[in-house]
């Protein structure tokens, strides 16, 4: 379950990647606004969680185009390290915004308390399934957008092969837009399934970044089918490492996994050769 | 002919002139300022945002209130005192911040009231360092072994002290397994050392677990717990994490018996949490002194029904403060530390609050400081000698006191 909620801002991490080559780590603060915003639509509107999602969606979207246009985008010309370098300090001043207009306070969605489902010794909460779901949706979504839509197939394009989409006439502006906006959106929707399950606050993009990131590496940096599997693998591994180690070194397994895929297999599962 | 002396200031004296005159204030004594016009500076470091908001507000009101009142009656030592406030945010960050601003710029004489462990841990060093007393609720044991040179009380019993309680409550229940869940902070060893110290002895296994507080789900380390199938569950922290865990434990299913510090589990855990979570969970308190003038006249002062102990701890604190300063007929951190043991001298006159007190001192009369949150006697520590605690539990959404 948990790594099926990770996949979400995995994809939506890769495609930037895959089309804009560089890591954007202001991706999480893009959680923390769509996180927000599914909150504000759900507590605030009263909302079902279905239109909370959507909102997650548009806003971490909208916000997300917003901020490449003023922050990053003057820097494409730029070395993929120092993009990302400013990527963080982007992500310091969205979560920073969020904090002075919500505060440090945890918040939580308006659903009942359910207890766990338990099947012997394993014990999974019906948030999660339905998590597991609506993150499923998402990305289904987003597959056949990528595979059956124009778009989509001149976004796959720009991420094969830029030089030879520009020549054939695909504006890679706009497809960096797009790639921005599904990519945050995709991270909003991230953010809001975690604060579903738990509470939300200004940093609840942050502490899933590395998690978030070790799935893209896993899978392999620019595969949007790397970046479900890498989810689902450090998910995973997240969650068995419980069995071996206490929870204080959950947070070590991001670590590993990064450091054992660059010794091992640079690419990823899925990535092409040469990343 | 005789030359008649120049009269015409040179350039040279005009500059040597007016040197002087810049300079002066900086050697003559001071004595050329009113002794009236300088106030007295006492600040309030408290937790207006983060983990201790429940308390921090309620603090700044009853050093106002006490402060406002000393004032109408004309002050101490023929000077006004200014109150300042500032929040630490339930973070030591912040709370350095705050108190290098109170130290450095308003030169205050005592800070006041510093409610979480982690703050008092990191400010205190400041305090020394710069003679400045701090009157604190922080109850970490680490804190008053710090090599503090006297600057430092405390009104809340410390947690070696807290954690024996929740070990009696263990052993008077018959637990056989106690799990102790707290997040870091300077108290989690000291309390988990008192909870074992007393508990294994009497043949109850004790589990431990320290978490991180920023984390939005310890359902991991729910699922930790739950694999040890305890009977009794400690859960430890701050109000915000109170809440993240137990909804977790909540959701785990888990059916034993749950308790933690009544600071973590107020009115607003329960609304966080939820009713369902939060139904039946014990907390433990130091008492305050509910019976005392001190607390009726706190009560009336605050227009308030009732009264935790962290605002009777404040009101002592700033009374406190104030007698000590007017015995030793000085304004100053090191007239505090010198003199607050001694305004509670049992052959004194008894006193609730700063007016009566300094209506004595001025009288030449000893003083017997009653306060409402008890007596506020002091060892050579720093820590609070006389203390008697109160088992609470949540009950359809209200928090009610129970028997032990």
């Amino acid at each position: 379950m948990a790594g099926a909620v990770l996949a979400v801002p995995a994809i939506g991490f890769t495609t930037i990647f895959a089309v804009l080559r560089f890591a954007n780590f202001a991706l999480a603060g893009h959680m923390a606004v769509g996180a927000f915003a599914g909150y504000l639509v759900n507590s605030w509107l009263g909302l079902p969680a279905w239109a909370a999602v959507l909102a997650a969606f548009l806003f971490a979207a909208m916000i997300g185009v917003a901020t490449d246009h003023v922050a990053l985008r003057p820097l494409r010309g730029y070395r993929a390290l120092t993009i990302a370098i400013a990527s963080i300090a982007l992500n310091l001043m969205v979560e920073n915004a969020l904090r002075f207009c919500f505060g440090n306070a945890p918040r939580n969605f308006a659903i009942p308390l359910r207890r766990d489902l338990s099947f012997g010794p394993i014990h999974i909460g019906p948030q999660q399934i339905e998590n597991a779901i609506i993150a499923g949706i998402a990305m289904m979504i987003l597959f056949l957008f990528l595979s059956l839509t124009t778009t989509g197939k001149a976004m796959r394009a720009v991420a094969d092969n830029p030089a030879l989409a520009d020549s054939k006439g695909i504006d890679p502006d706009r497809m960096a837009r797009i790639a921005v906006a599904i990519g945050m959106g995709l991270g909003g929707i991230g953010g809001m399934l975690i604060g579903l399950d738990a509470s939300i606050d200004p940093l609840v993009g942050f502490r899933s970044i590395l998690s978030v990131f070790a799935a893209a590496v896993v899978g392999g940096l620019g595969n949007v089918p790397g970046a479900v599997v890498g989810g689902l693998v450090i998910g995973l591994a997240e969650e068995l490492s419980l069995l071996a180690l206490p929870s204080t070194y959950k947070a070590a397994v991001g670590f590993l996994a990064i450091l054992i895929t660059l010794s091992f297999r640079p690419r990823g599962l899925l990535g092409p050769r040469g990343v | 002919m005789t030359k008649r002396p120049s009269l015409a200031i040179t350039r040279r004296q005009a500059i040597a002139g007016t040197a002087t005159l810049a300079a002066s204030p900086l050697v003559l004594p001071s004595f050329g300022f009113a002794q009236g016009a300088e106030p007295i500076r006492l600040a309030g470091l408290v937790s207006l945002t983060g983990g201790g908001s429940a308390f921090g507000p309620n603090d700044r009101m009853a050093h106002q209130a006490v402060i406002d009142e000393v004032n109408a009656a004309g002050g101490i030592l023929g000077r006004k005192i200014e109150y300042l406030a500032e929040d630490d945010e339930t973070n030591p960050e912040a709370g350095v911040r705050a108190a290098r601003k109170l130290i450095d710029v308003n030169k205050v004489v005592a800070i006041m009231s510093v409610w979480a462990s982690a703050v008092g841990t990191a400010v205190l060093p400041l305090c020394w360092e710069n003679k400045v007393m701090m009157l604190a609720i922080a109850a970490a044991d680490s804190i008053a072994m710090l090599p503090h040179q006297g600057y430092f009380v405390r009104t809340q019993p410390h947690t070696e002290l807290q954690g024996r309680e929740f070990a009696n409550f263990a052993i008077k229940r018959g637990a056989k397994h106690f799990f102790v869940m707290m997040p870091q902070t300077p108290f989690t060893d000291s309390v988990m050392k008192g909870i074992k110290d007393q508990c294994e002895p009497k043949g109850i296994k004790v589990s431990t677990l320290v978490y991180d507080a920023k984390k939005s789900s310890l359902r991991s380390e729910v699922e930790e717990m739950m694999r040890a199938t305890p009977d009794f569950l400690m859960i430890g922290g701050y109000q915000p994490d109170d809440i993240v865990l137990a909804k977790d434990v909540y959701r785990a299913n888990y059916k034993g018996t749950a308790i933690g510090f009544a600071y973590g589990l107020t009115p607003q855990f329960i609304d966080g949490a939820g009713k369902e979570a939060a139904e039946g969970i014990y907390s433990i308190e130091p008492v305050p002194a509910a019976g005392s003038s001190a607390y009726a006249r706190l009560k009336t002062m605050l227009k308030r029904d009732q009264l935790d102990t962290y605002v009777c701890q404040a009101y002592d604190h700033v009374n406190l403060a104030i007698l000590s300063m007017a015995k030793a007929g000085q304004a100053s951190g090191t007239a505090i530390r010198d003199t607050v043991r001694k305004i509670t001298n049992d052959s004194g006159v008894k006193v609730d609050n700063a007016l009566d007190g300094l209506k004595a001192i001025i009288e030449g009369k000893e003083i017997n400081y009653r306060g409402a949150s008890g007596p506020c006697r002091f060892d050579e520590r720093g820590n609070i000698v006389e203390v008697e605690f109160r088992l609470n539990q949540i009950r359809d959404g209200k928090i009610v006191e129970v028997k032990s």
